[in-house]
This record gives structure tokens, sequence and C-alpha cells, in this order.
């Protein structure tokens, strides 16, 4: 029995990133519990709930930017793609589109912006920081220019549904209730990370990131692929986008300003590399858990906004930092070793 | 003028020089003194370049002395060498192609005053040297807008600059045109004779030679072999002394009915590497491929695999056209390759072993929805690493992490765990033991056994001769030759292999002036 155990925590910790994983996991639960203890209310019940709401928008962009990280790219348009779908929708809502129409048109939008960036990147060859650089700019603008460079109306009682798919509603799962944002962050979760790990196109995905020549020399198609993992993350930022707007109940052109870098952190966090190929989309959980536990933990703490973003820029660069260390095991590269 | 003493630039004795327990140089000596044109000569790996590497500083060797104007001097780092007057001209050049000749030529130690670049200053010593080498150029025009003979210039006026007084090239005129080369010729004439120069000349083109060199030396294997003038010893001499080892080593050949014809290219070319090239390939045979490096070998494979384009030209199997236009359609087809640079082309170094095995044939192992069957894969993997008895203490270990041979094989693996109809393999033993080697043979015999198309390309002489049933001979992206078993020898073989296309040169050379 406890033989079979061993077994089974062996093979799990052999799953590449997953020592990663249970290093970030432990820091997680260091600075929840320190929270617990600097604010009697971080544990409360509501706030939970809270915190689990806030946590879901950082996972769904974790996912996006884990992904196209996993490729060996980036993609920065995520946080304009996450305003993009806001005012498209809210927008068709206000001017008496159905919720369900508005929601599949806004979707066909951000996954033209997906495709953009995969045929720039894998078919035109763009660097994928300057491909979507434009992307990013591009979709902002469209932000601007659907309701002519002013945000929404309020998307009115028509829209009812759509805000409580998205904002309001809450399932009740074992006595627990939970709010519709964080199942729909789960279920994106469940699917990709299903992809990821236990698909063809997530084994592409992997191998186009770890070796791009290997992989093409294998038959990956290389643009299929990188195409696949710009469309996600298009996809997971137009989900963002519905819910920015149905928390809101408006469309506003700023939506999901810098989202792009929280994308990134939560991934770096969790132990996704820049460099591709490396990375489990459970790492993204607890990096974007670490992210949103500080936001809320220090707000709760009555932290200022200026010491909020300088302990989360630390954060992000200790992560990485010690991630290297462990993997080098040692500090830095020295010069000169042949 | 002093008659009789010649100075003597550098000079090397004994030099020892391993990597890895491997000896690249024994025991070589080799000098060069002023006022002549060495030419270096050796197959590829015979040593030549670690020599030369030794001298400029880039390797320190492990034993062995090195004098420079007849003074012993200890390990040189690349910059001391320069600073004593050594200075190489590399085959692909080290050039920034976005600044000026003048400042590509003062690189690194530039001229600086109260503070700031003299530039001025820095252009005008820059057109000094050029017409001290009669070359008409701007030298503030910037590197990456010159032809590739111009930048080799530029090489050439840099080190001049730093007062060189021993010149080693290696392969300078590979990318030129014979204009260009005749160019190349004057201007090393009027190096050796007015600036008195040691030049240390390596080329593959043998019929060069006559229009500048004074002595050649040949090595092997990494030895020296012979140093003579060159007035004194012919082309065929030369060429057995590149070549003269004898083979020793055993290859497991077997011995197989040729069946049929499985494959055939047809007039491929690819850019400049690959011109006009048809092969056929049969059942129960194994292809060599021969060449020296940049014979455009590798670029071939390519080709066909359709990983890089073919501008023309056709892929038969079986006798049906397949239309190749990238790996995954080569794949599908039945054809294979196992590519050289394994760290680069053939591996994810950070994927495990058993990803990296089916990540060709995730089609063999995926449901129909695209999901991957863990127990399949597992199996897969399984039988890969029995068959192909590769080392490891698991599949989930990083592939990176393997030794030379095991990561060969996992390449070679990945490729056998689906049936193919013709297996490619591009330098399939390099870099592994001898052990992994005979293991990786095996194999291509298990292949040659089953039917299947064999290919492979070796820079080994003695692995083609002795283990190929055919052999294939390109040079400059051309078939010049081809062999069956038994036909073929070294000499033969790199005879073809140097078959350059003559370019006429006419550099005014007053001896050996040729007809071609």
């Amino acid at each position: 029995m406890s033989e079979e155990r061993r077994g089974a925590l062996r093979r799990i910790l052999a799953i590449r990133g997953m020592p990663q994983v249970i290093t970030v996991t432990v820091g997680l639960l260091l600075i929840f519990v320190a929270f617990s203890m600097l604010s009697e209310n971080f544990t409360s019940s509501r706030n939970l709930r809270n915190l689990l709401r806030q946590l879901a928008p950082i996972l769904i962009i974790g996912i996006a930017q884990s992904y196209v990280l996993i490729t060996g790219n980036i993609d920065l348009s995520i946080g304009s793609v996450v305003g993009m779908s806001c005012m498209i929708s809210a927008t068709l809502m206000t001017r008496g589109v159905s919720p369900l129409a508005a929601v599949a048109v806004t979707i066909v939008c951000c996954l033209l912006i997906g495709l953009l960036n995969g045929q720039l990147v894998a078919l035109c060859g763009l660097p994928p920081f300057i491909a979507t650089l434009g992307t990013m700019t591009i979709a902002r603008g469209i932000a601007q220019i659907v309701n002519d460079n002013r945000n929404t109306d309020s998307i009115g009682e028509a829209a009812r549904g759509f805000r409580n798919l998205f904002y309001y509603g809450e399932v009740s799962i074992g006595g627990l209730r939970i709010f519709n944002t964080v199942i729909i962050a789960a279920v994106l979760w469940v699917v990709f990370n299903f992809i990821l790990s236990s698909t063809r196109t997530g084994r592409h995905i992997y191998a186009a990131g770890s070796n791009i020549e290997a992989a093409r020399m294998s038959g990956v198609n290389i643009n299929r692929t990188v195409t696949a993992a710009y469309l996600v993350s298009a996809f997971c930022s137009c989900v963002v986008g519905f819910i920015t707007c149905a928390t809101g109940g408006v469309g506003t052109m700023d939506a999901g300003n810098m989202y792009e870098m929280y994308a990134v952190a939560a991934s770096v966090i969790g132990g996704v590399s820049t460099l591709g190929g490396q990375g489990l989309l459970l790492g993204t959980v607890i990096g974007a858990s670490i992210w949103s536990v500080l936001q809320n933990g220090l707000v709760l703490s009555g932290a200022a906004v200026a010491i909020r973003n300088i302990a989360v820029g630390i954060i992000v660069v200790i992560s990485v930092l010690l991630d290297i260390v462990v993997r080098n095991g040692k500090w830095l590269k020295k010069k000169g070793t042949a | 003028m002093v008659v009789g003493a010649v100075e003597c630039l550098a000079e090397c004795e004994h030099v020892y020089k391993s990597f890895f327990g491997v000896n690249v140089l024994e025991d070589v000596s080799f000098r060069v003194n002023a006022g002549e044109v060495v030419a270096l000569l050796g197959e590829n790996g015979a040593g030549k370049s670690t020599l030369v590497k030794i001298l400029s500083g880039v390797y320190t060797r492990d034993s062995g002395s090195v004098r420079i104007f007849g003074r012993p001097v200890g390990d040189l780092t690349p910059r001391e060498a320069q600073a004593l007057g050594i200075s190489i001209i590399h085959q692909e050049l080290n050039l920034c192609s976005h600044l000026t000749v003048a400042e590509n030529i003062f690189l690194g130690r530039e001229i600086i005053k109260n503070g700031v670049l003299a530039k001025r200053e820095m252009s005008r010593m820059a057109a000094e040297v050029l017409r001290r080498i009669n070359i008409d150029m701007d030298p503030d025009i910037a590197v990456g807008d010159l032809s590739v003979s111009k930048q080799q210039l530029v090489e050439i006026a840099k080190a001049l600059s730093s007062n060189a007084r021993i010149l080693i090239m290696d392969e300078p005129t590979s990318a030129l045109t014979a204009r260009e080369i005749e160019d190349l010729f004057v201007i090393i004439r009027r190096l050796r004779g007015e600036s008195g120069c040691g030049i240390v000349y390596i080329s593959h083109r043998l019929d060069e030679l006559k229009h500048i060199t004074d002595r050649v030396t040949i090595m092997r294997d990494g030895r020296f072999i012979t140093s003579a003038d060159f007035a004194s010893i012919t082309m065929d001499e030369i060429i057995s002394h590149m070549v003269g080892r004898e083979i020793k080593e055993k290859f497991p050949r077997v011995d197989c009915a040729r069946g049929k014809k499985i494959f055939e290219v047809r007039n491929i070319s690819s850019g400049k590497a690959v011109r006009d090239v048809s092969l056929e390939l049969y059942e129960g045979e194994i292809v060599g491929i021969a060449g020296l490096m940049g014979a455009g070998r590798t670029e071939l494979t390519r080709a066909i695999f359709g990983v890089d384009p073919k501008d023309s030209g056709s892929v038969r199997l079986d006798g049906r056209e397949v239309a190749i236009g990238r790996p995954s359609d080569s794949i599908d087809a039945g054809i294979v390759l196992a590519p050289e640079d394994r760290k680069k082309d053939g591996l994810c170094t950070r994927l495990s072993v058993r990803e990296n095995i089916t990540l060709p044939n995730l089609d063999m192992v995926c449901e129909g929805a695209g999901m991957v069957n863990r127990r399949k894969e597992d199996v897969m993997v399984g039988e890969t690493v029995k068959n192909l008895s590769i080392k490891l203490s698991g599949p989930e270990v990083n592939a990176g992490s393997l030794s030379g041979g095991n990561q060969q094989k996992v390449v070679v693996g990945k490729w056998l765990a689906r049936n193919s109809r013709v297996v490619i393999f591009d330098e399939p033993t390099r870099g592994i033991d001898v052990a992994a080697k005979v293991e990786i043979y095996n194999l291509m015999n298990e292949l040659k056994r089953n039917g299947i198309g064999v290919m492979f390309v070796s820079s080994e002489m003695p692995e083609i001769i002795g283990f190929a049933d055919r052999i294939i001979v390109m040079c400059e992206g051309r078939i010049t030759g081809e062999f069956m078993r038994g036909e073929a020898t070294q000499n033969k073989i790199l005879e073809k292999a140097t078959q350059f296309e003559i370019k006429k040169i006419d550099a005014g050379c007053p001896a050996q002036e040729e007809a071609v």
C-alpha cells in the first residue's frame, strides 16, 4: 500500500516541471499563512470567495500567456484583446443585439486577432514581441473606435443573463457557493490543461518551443502549432473581456490594460519558461494564485498601491531567479567556463 | 639583403592537443618563413584548423613549443597573438556588417582622443591601409553593403593595420568568383613580396595552389606527414599523402542481393548548395555519400526531406512521384531523415526521451480525437529503447542529458518506430564512441535486410569505403563521381571530391600556366 503510494508519488515527481510547481506551491502557502496572521479578515469566507473571483481572470489570461510562452513566443496583445472583447460585446448589447449574438461576434473578432498573431509570427517570421506589439496597438484602437471613442452606457436589462453568466451567478457544489466566474476559469483550465498535457497539439506546442528545428524535422507543422497557441490566447482573453464587461455592466475602453504583463507574471511565477518548451498549467494556477493573494492580502493589510506594485515586482524577479538557481545549481553564470 | 638566412616567423614543434581524451594533434611540427606562402593541406578532420587555432591563440596546446619570431611563447590569448602579429582570416567572416569599413578595421583598438573616437583619423588610416594593398574602397561605407570578396579584403586590411606579419587564411576562395580570386592572389603575392609576410593558406582547391604556393605542408589524422617545396612535389603525391592511411577498421557489413529500385531523386536543385542532383536507391543496398565539408551533402538530404525548398526536381518512391513540400509530406510518404546536428535539428533536448521518440509518431499513438494514448506511447518507447539498447535511467529523463551515442540512438530510434521505405542518415556516427558506432551500423544493416532504402552521408572516408555498397561523391553541390563497392579507393574519392568547377584563374602566374 505505502509502496504503491510511493510509486505514484515518484511518477508525479517525474513529470517535467513538477518540482518547480511544488516549490512555488510552498511559497503560496507561506504567503497565505503570513496574510492570515496579518489580517483577520483575510481568511473570512467572504474574502476567500472574493479572492477566488479576483483570481479567475488572472488565471484565464495566465493560461493564455502560458500557451504562447511554451511555444517559445510571447503575446503582448492579451490586454488589448480583453479591452476589445469588452467594448465590442458591450457596444453590440447596448445597440440591441442579443447577448448570444454579441458573444458570438466578439469571439470571432478576437480569434481574428489571434489568427493574425499566429500568421505574423509563424508564417511571416516577425519577432513575436514586435508582431504582438503591433496587434496590441491595433486591438486597443479597435476597442476605442467601436463606440466612437467613448465608454459604453450600461448594457442594461436585456443583458441580465450575460451578466449573470459571467459575473453574478453562483453554483452550489456540495454546499459551497461558487461564483460562475470561478467555474468558467476552472472549466477553461481543465479543457486547456487536457489539450496541453494529453493531446497531439499539446505535444507539438512543447516541441516547437523546445527546439523549433527538431520539431520541424519531425514533421510538426510549426505554423499550425504556433497559430493554435495564439488562438487559445485570443479566446481566453476574449472570455476575460466578457467577465470585465459583465462585472462593470459597461464597456470600458481601457479594460484589460496591462493584463498581458500580469499574464507573463502569473506564468513565470508558476514555472513557465519564457524560453519556451517548459511549464505546466498547474504552475500557472499557483502563479496566478500568488499574484491574487498578494494583491488581495496587501489591500486588506492596508498597503498603498505603490507598495503592492513593488511587492509583486519583487516576487516576479525572485521567483524566476530562484528557478534559475535551482536549475543551474549555482548563483550566476561564471564567465570563461567552457 | 640578407641572403641565405631565411627569417622564420612562426614555428611549432612537437605540438600535442586532445579534446576529451581524443587526440586531434599528435607531435605536429610546422613552420612559416617570411616571404612565403605555405599551403596547409589535409582532409576534413586532419587537424589543420586546430593547428592554426593554436597559433592564433584560440586554443591552447597540451604540450610542445611555439616560437614566434624566434622567441618561445607560452599560451596565447587571441588578443596577444594578434599583438604579436598573427592574424587569422576565417572562412566565415567576422565582421560587424552594420559598421563601416574603418570601424571594422579598428574594432577593439579604436583610437581615442580626449575621450572621443578620432573618427577622421581612423578613416584616414584605414584608407591608407587599403591603398597599401591597392584596394579601391571607401572606408566609410557599411561593410554589409560590400560583396563577400570585398568583405574578405576588409579582413585582410584589418589584419595588416594591426601590423600582422603572419596571415592565416582558411579557405579564402570558396565564396569568390574567378576574377575575385585573381585579385586576391595578386594581393597575396604582394604581401609575400613587398611586406615580407608569411602566409598560411588552407584550401581544398588543389588546382589553385600552383598560382601562389611556395611550400606545402600536409597533415593527416592529426599528424604531420610531410613538408615540401611545391615545385618538387606532384599533385598525385599530394593526394596520396593526404589520404595515405590504410583502412584497418572493420565494418560489420552484410551482403544482400540488390533488389528493385525503391527511391529515385531526379534533377534536384536547391539554392547554391545543391545543383541538379540525381540518384537512385535500391533494395538491399546502402548508399554512402562522400565529399568534403561544404560539398552540399547535408543540403541535399534537407532538400529531399523537404526542410529546405527545392528549386526544381522531383522525388519518386516505388515508381510514383511524391510531392514533398515539408517534412510531414516526406514522413507520410515513408522517407525519413536522421539529421547531422543532433542538438540543433535532431532532438528537443529539454523534452524527455519519451516525448522525443514519439514526436514524429504521434499519429500512431493517438486516439481519434488527437488524444495521446499513454499506454500505446509507453509501449512504443519501451520497444524502441529495448531494440536500440538505449541506456537510460528512465524514459522521462531529458534527452539532452544522455551521452552522444545514446542521443544519436534516440534520433534514429524515433524513425525506426514507424515503417519507413527510405531512411537517410546524415553523419550517423559523428561524435559517438566505437561501441555505439557498431550498434548504429547494425541498425542500418537491419534496415538493409528488411528491404528498406538506406542512404548515409559521411565525412569519414574509411566508413564510406568500408560500409557502403555504393558510393556517390559530391563536390560543390554536384555529383562528381560514383563507385561500386570495391572500386573505390581513398585517392579516387578524394580526386572526385576535389573536382571543383574550374575557375579560369589568370593571375599572371609566371610558371605553370595551363590550358584547361
